[in-house]
C-alpha cells in the first residue's frame, strides 16, 4: 500500500468519496478499489453515529459546581488589586520619604562646584557647565522615580504569581 | 466578541458570564470528544470535571496557548484517568449482536453500536486522533498539541487506525 493509497482512505474516511483525486486514484490502485467499500461502511458508521446533544441542565449542574471556585478567583483578584495598590503606596511613599535630603545635598554639591568653578574658569561658562549637569542630575531622578510604581507593581504580580501559581 | 482568552482571563477573576459563554462556545465539541473517547458512562460528570479543572486552572492559563487544545488536553487527562479508576463499560459484542437483531432497535441505534465498536477496537492513541480528527474537526496540527507528539505521528496514527477500521469493516464479508 503506498502513500497514495493511504491519502485516499483518508479522504474517503474523512472527508467522503467526493474529491476528484480520490475518484482518480480509484480508477488506477485496484487495491483500493476492493478496500473503497470497507471505507464505505466506516465512514457511515461514524457519521451516523453523531453524539448525543448535552443536556440543556449541563451548563447550569458546571455553573452551580464552580461558582464556590468562581468565588474564589473573585476574592483572589480583589485582594490582588488591594495588594497591588498597597505595595506602590508604600514604594512610592518610602522613596519620597529621603527625597528631600537628596535635593539638599544636591543643592550643596552644585553650589561647591561652581564656587570651585568660578575660581578657574569665567562665571558663564560654570554657570553653563553647572545648569547642564544639574538637568543631568534631575533627569536621572526623575527616571528613577518613575520606576518605582513599575518596579512595585511587577513585584506584586511576580509574588502573587508565586503564591497562587 | 470576547476572545477565548479574554473569557478565560475573566473567568480567573471570578466572572461567572465569561464561563457560559465559554462553556456554550464548546459545549458540543468537548461533548462530542468525551462521549466517542470515554463511552456514555459518566458523559455529564466527566463534562462538569472538565469545566471544573478549567475553571481551577484558569489563573495558571498561558495566554499564548490555544484555547481549544488546553480543553481537549484537561479532557483527554480526565478520560485517561477515569479509565484507570473503575473498568470501563465494556461493549459486548454479543449485546451488540442482540440488539441489531432486535426488531425494535432503529437503524441509528445499530449505527452506535458499530460506531462504538469500532472505536472502542482502537488502541487508545489511535482513538484520541480519529475522535479530534473526526469529531471535534480540529486540524492535524491541532491534534498533535493536544497529544503532545510532532504532526508526523499524528498522521501515522491516524493512518494506522483507519488501516485498523478498514480491515474491521471488511471483517465479517471475508468470515462469510
Amino acid at each position: 500500500m503506498t502513500e497514495r493509497c493511504d491519502d485516499a482512505r483518508l479522504a474517503a474516511v474523512l472527508g467522503g468519496e467526493d474529491s476528484p483525486d480520490l475518484a482518480a486514484h480509484l480508477a488506477t490502485c485496484e487495491a483500493c478499489r476492493a478496500d473503497a467499500p470497507a471505507w464505505r461502511a466506516v465512514a457511515a458508521a461514524l457519521a451516523a453515529a453523531r453524539p448525543p446533544v448535552p443536556a440543556a441542565a449541563l451548563a447550569a449542574r458546571v455553573r452551580h459546581a464552580a461558582e464556590p471556585v468562581l468565588a474564589s478567583h473573585a476574592r483572589r483578584a480583589q485582594e490582588a488589586g488591594f495588594a497591588l495598590w498597597r505595595t506602590v503606596g508604600r514604594a512610592v511613599a518610602a522613596a519620597l520619604l529621603p527625597l528631600p535630603l537628596l535635593v539638599l545635598i544636591d543643592g550643596w554639591v552644585l553650589r561647591a562646584i561652581y564656587e570651585t568653578l568660578r575660581a578657574v574658569l569665567p562665571d558663564a561658562l560654570s554657570l553653563y557647565f553647572v545648569v547642564n549637569y544639574t538637568t543631568l542630575l534631575a533627569l536621572l531622578l526623575t527616571v528613577a522615580y518613575g520606576a518605582i510604581p513599575l518596579l512595585a507593581e511587577r513585584q506584586t504580580r511576580l509574588r502573587h504569581e508565586e503564591i497562587y501559581g | 466578541m470576547a476572545t477565548d482568552a479574554e473569557l478565560i482571563r475573566a473567568i480567573a477573576a471570578g466572572d461567572g458570564r465569561a464561563l457560559d459563554e465559554l462553556y456554550h462556545r464548546y459545549e458540543r465539541p468537548l461533548h462530542a470528544f468525551l462521549y466517542r473517547h470515554g463511552g456514555p458512562r459518566d458523559l455529564d460528570d466527566r463534562m462538569q470535571e472538565t469545566w471544573l479543572h478549567v475553571v481551577r486552572a484558569a489563573p495558571r492559563y498561558d495566554p499564548t496557548r490555544r484555547f481549544s487544545t488546553w480543553l481537549f488536553q484537561i479532557a483527554l487527562n480526565l478520560c485517561r484517568d477515569a479509565r484507570r479508576r473503575p473498568p470501563p463499560e465494556p461493549i459486548d459484542p454479543e449485546d451488540a449482536a442482540t440488539a441489531a437483531v432486535d426488531p425494535e432497535a432503529t437503524q441509528s441505534t445499530e449505527n452506535r453500536l458499530d460506531a462504538a465498536r469500532l472505536l472502542a477496537a482502537l488502541p487508545e492513541a489511535q482513538r484520541s486522533v480519529v475522535v479530534l480528527r473526526y469529531y471535534c474537526d480540529l486540524t492535524e496540527a491541532e491534534v498533535a498539541e493536544i497529544l503532545r507528539c510532532p504532526t508526523g505521528t499524528v498522521k501515522s496514527r491516524m493512518h494506522a487506525a483507519l488501516a485498523r477500521l478498514t480491515a474491521l469493516a471488511r471483517a465479517p464479508k471475508d468470515e462469510a
